[in-house]
């Protein structure tokens, strides 16, 4: 199967190791913890208890649950190596605070090195922010069965 | 209209860009011309122009951090709002803002 230069790109940030469909958490913090757990054992961040403590304190400042079931909690810190994307989808709905009051249960954690030479990383989680913006796609992610649908739908142009 | 805007948040990452989308997106719905300028982490990009300003109707500016070039504006009919309402509801901003501008507010 020939793979398009989208696929390519997008998995410079985001591959079928940093995503479960099957996520146990059952609350916010055991969600963000087990995603965080993802990019450490894929060495894209060095520190997890750190990472953990920016993820925290970005979600004080403001709701990352943008509706309809997903939230993007993110972090930009010096424990992470390589701006990468980790993506989650609970068994059940969870708390979270969110623009539309609903639970959520897709979570996309972005991860972002504090100084990134690499202009091109950060344009592809821009690009994934930018489909996070098309209801279509958020329906969706409710929906794809396989991770491999999942990077199929973050592919998209 | 024409309107131009800014968006911009705290950590530059993603609701900055999710804004503008959602911006452009409602108003093009509505009948709108907008352009939209993004400060996130890597910069200023799709800056605006002199010319875009100077025709603008309306400025928009979706910000939870402050934002640079704000006396770009000047003498311009400004709205602020935080990027989590450009994000949840787009349609009824611009719904209420044709409405003011109607009224004369």
């Amino acid at each position: 199967m020939q793979m398009s230069v989208d696929e390519l790109d997008i998995k410079k940030v985001i591959n079928e190791d940093l995503i479960d469909l099957n996520l146990e958490a059952a609350t916010k913090l055991e969600a963000i913890e087990q995603l965080i757990h993802l990019l450490y054992l894929n060495h894209c961040i060095n520190d997890e208890k750190d990472f953990l403590e920016d993820v925290l304190n970005r979600e004080k400042e403001g709701i990352t649950g943008l509706g309809e079931g997903v939230a993007i909690p993110h972090g930009k810190s010096e424990s992470v190596i390589r701006t990468s994307l980790a993506i989650g989808r609970t068994q059940k709905p969870i708390e979270w605070e969110s623009l539309d009051g609903k639970p959520i249960s897709t979570i996309i954690l972005f991860a972002v090195k504090n100084t990134d030479s690499n202009v091109l990383h950060i344009k592809l989680l821009q690009r994934v922010a930018i489909l996070l913006a098309d209801d279509d796609v958020i329906a969706k992610f409710q929906t794809v069965r396989t991770k491999q649908e999942l990077i199929d739908l973050l592919s998209k142009k | 209209m024409k309107i131009v805007g800014i968006s911009a948040c705290t950590s530059g990452i993603a609701h900055t860009y999710i804004a503008k989308e959602k911006l452009i997106k409602a108003g093009t719905e509505a009948g709108h011309q907008v352009r939209i300028e993004t400060q996130g982490t890597i910069g200023i990009e799709d800056e605006l122009t002199v010319q875009e300003i100077k025709e603008a109707d309306l400025v928009i500016i979706a910000a939870d951090i402050k934002i640079s070039g704000r006396e770009r504006f000047k003498g311009k009919k400004v709205v602020e709002i935080p990027t989590n309402l450009a994000i949840k509801a787009p349609k009824q901003l611009y719904k209420k803002l044709e409405s003011e501008l109607q009224r004369g507010v």
